[in-house]
């Protein structure tokens, strides 16, 4: 067996409005870049082939509509994506997926949908839409930036979060905390390539991964990425510094 | 009441003024003249002799609205149509200050306009459209309208309005069987437009159209049309258009391309790509539906060959005597086939994207194979652009917030030996730098 990466990328049909497949680009580009080949599958149903040897594992984001026919096919692999969680695989969920991935989502119409139980948190939809820029001071990263877009609170009890709200709402009415980080679960609504302003949480998630499995990188700090880093913490000081909602 | 529309006439109308001697039109002279008189756009509207065409859809409508204006024109009638951008109430309501009378009365026959999404159901109800023209549902502002079903669920309401005709592209996933979802109105003719499957298939990305997650009832490409773009050869396409027929159509006959009857025509696009002769054929299938029989399908070629493209629409800038293309990025979609359609890796490319793009993730679901390098990118998202580039291997020139000076530096750049310089902006940008560069007059607003 040649030494790899395994990304395994849940529903990229169903749960990838915003770009965010540009996510798991960026972890395999971030992880080859440095002489750590990446090999990435791709589940939009069916069998739960190759979850085994899954070393990360994404979830993306997707209108009420998909949210709704990714439900039954999540429920389908819960038990697997359950004991990879259990076993130290990095996971990184976003919006729509990181609600499948939780424990329940009460839905407006009053119906309430069970999520795979990967994360210990609850969903309910409903309040005013938030839409804007989102910037979050994280205790281990320092300033994380991308973009709002939700419709739902999520409650995440008395875990770790992402951290702490800057500009934005976050998790619940009260704008505090956002999302859940604790271990190797990563789950936010910071939606779209989150990971393209913020490579520290991507080194962070392949880290993680990197670790359980005792794979390095040949070259760790390559020119190109470097250059990239510049830009993104351009990126987000220009964010930062202006952020905008409607 | 009429001396209130006077009013709102004539305050309107100075403040017209004086917003266009600062250098720029806008929709407040209109929102003045709606705030005076509320009911100042309904009624002059429900006077039009013909009534409304509304135009609608994600991408496409100042395009196809300029087009269905000159074809109707063309025609023999007069038309009220507001200019591109201009499509919430206050810019409608802009337009409508320097057409009519100060009694508040409009000469025209017709009426034909771009109606904002977003605005849809509200202006549905304002202007009373009789006829209704969709033109897609694609990935677009996301940041305001969350999700795509929720603009398809938008146009629904404008569709149902529809009294007299409703187009629709048969090429989109959510429009293809919009008819059999909206409540069925007797006296209604449903017509369709779309491609020939090889046209269709051919556009490196297809039509763009958003994915749709529920059951449809029809395939997309499976009506049938009444106008179908059978060739194209550049910027220039040949449109198949069926007969009138006083039954009426509903789209669900066999395949078109069997009539022996149909009318080919050539007509010139504002530029390269599929997606402007769709525009074309939704047009020209348009004016098919509101003149009925005294449709002639060569005042179609008449009129497109004449017309003027619609700022950022394929248009050339000549600037110091150099040519510069200005492809606007208003959304992923528009974005990527207009990518599709340039001729090769411009020599020399710069991109300005500001806070009028709020949320630029969907960068990230764009091919950029058509470009080999940036040399210039500016505007408050330009370093979220240069990161994209970076992972890309896209190699980027230089990264300027200053967009007077990056614009400087590209324009100092050398004459690219073959062909022109490409400008790709976002909307708030491509108005900003055409003010820079001197091209004063500016659209009507909407943008408010």
């Amino acid at each position: 067996m040649s030494a790899s990466l395994k990304i395994l990328h849940l529903f990229p049909r169903l749960l990838g409005l915003n770009g965010e497949s540009g996510n798991v680009d960026i972890l395999r580009l971030r992880s080859e870049w440095r002489g750590l080949p990446v090999e990435i599958t791709r589940h939009d149903g069916g069998a739960s082939a190759g979850f085994g040897e899954a070393d990360l594992v994404f979830i993306g984001s997707g209108p009420t509509s998909a949210q709704l026919l990714a439900h039954p096919l999540v429920l389908d692999v819960a038990a697997e994506l359950r004991e990879l969680a259990a076993d130290g695989r990095p996971f990184l969920a976003i919006g729509a997926g990181f609600q499948l991935l939780g424990q329940t989502i009460a839905l407006e119409g009053g119906d309430v949908l069970e999520g795979a139980g990967v994360f210990p948190v609850a969903t309910r939809h409903g309040g005013t839409r938030v839409v804007g820029d989102f910037v979050v001071e994280s205790p281990r990263l320092g300033t994380v930036v991308g973009f709002e877009n939700r419709g739902s609170f999520v409650d995440v009890g008395p875990h770790g979060t992402l951290g702490r709200v800057v500009y934005g709402r976050g998790n619940t009415e009260t704008p505090f905390e956002e999302g859940f980080w604790e271990d190797n679960l990563l789950g936010t609504h910071m939606h779209g390539p989150i990971l393209a302003n913020n490579p520290g949480l991507a080194d962070s998630l392949l880290d993680t991964a990197r670790t359980r499995r005792g794979l390095s990188y040949t070259d760790p700090a390559p020119e190109r990425l470097r250059e990239i880093d510049d830009r993104a913490r351009e990126a987000r000081g220009t964010i930062a510094a202006a952020p905008l909602s409607e | 009441m009429a001396l209130r529309t006077t009013a709102a006439v004539l305050v309107g109308r100075a403040v017209r003024v004086a917003a266009r001697l600062r250098g720029g039109g806008s929709a407040i002279p209109g929102n003045i003249a709606l705030r005076i008189d509320p009911g100042f756009l309904e009624r002059t509207i429900a006077r039009i002799p013909h009534g409304v065409v509304a135009v609608s859809g994600s991408n496409g409508k100042s395009t196809t609205t300029n087009m269905l204006a000159a074809i109707i024109r063309a025609h023999g009638l007069s038309v009220f149509t507001n200019p591109s951008g201009g499509n919430l109430p206050q810019g409608i309501a802009s337009a409508l200050l320097s057409e009519v009378s100060a009694g508040g009365r409009l000469n025209k026959d017709i009426a034909i306009l771009e109606i904002d999404e977003g605005y849809g159901t509200r202006l549905a109800e304002l202007l009373k459209p009789r006829t209704v023209l969709l033109l897609n549902i694609q990935i677009d502002q996301l940041n305001r309208y969350h999700e795509p079903d929720r603009v398809a669920t938008m146009l629904g309401r404008v569709a149902t309005a529809s009294t007299d005709g409703l187009i629709l592209n048969r090429e989109d996933n959510f429009l293809v069987d919009m008819d059999a979802r909206i409540p069925g109105r007797s006296g209604r003719r449903v017509s369709f437009f779309g491609g020939v499957p090889s046209l269709v298939d051919d556009a490196s990305h297809g039509v763009a159209s958003a994915d749709r997650f529920d059951e449809g009832s029809a395939v997309p490409g499976s009506r049938a049309a009444a106008v179908e773009v059978v060739a194209l050869d550049g910027a220039r396409a040949t449109l198949a258009i069926d007969p009138w027929t006083a039954d009426g159509e509903t789209g669900d006959s066999d395949a078109a391309g069997d009539a022996p009857s149909r009318t080919e025509i050539e007509v010139r696009l504002p530029a390269r790509g599929m997606h402007y002769a769709l525009d074309a054929a939704g047009a020209a299938a348009t004016a098919r539906s509101v003149l009925g029989e005294r449709f002639r399908p060569e005042l179609v070629t008449r009129a497109l060959d004449t017309l003027e493209t619609v700022y950022g629409r394929g248009e050339m800038l000549e600037v110091a005597g150099e040519q510069i293309e200005i492809i606007m990025m208003k959304n992923p979609a528009s974005l990527q086939l207009n990518l599709d359609s340039l001729e090769g890796a411009p020599e020399q490319v710069f991109l300005a994207v500001d806070e009028g793009t709020p949320d630029p993730s969907w960068i990230y679901d764009i091919d950029f194979s058509a470009l080999d390098h940036v040399d210039g990118i500016t505007g408050s998202k330009a370093w979220q652009f240069a990161v994209r580039f970076g992972y890309l291997g896209i190699p980027v020139g230089e990264v300027d917030l200053d967009v007077r000076r990056a614009l400087k530096a590209f324009l100092a750049r050398p004459k690219p030996a073959t062909g022109h310089k490409v400008m790709i902006l976002n909307y708030e940008q491509m108005m900003l730098i055409r003010k820079i560069l001197g091209f004063k007059e500016l659209e009507g607003g909407g943008a408010a």
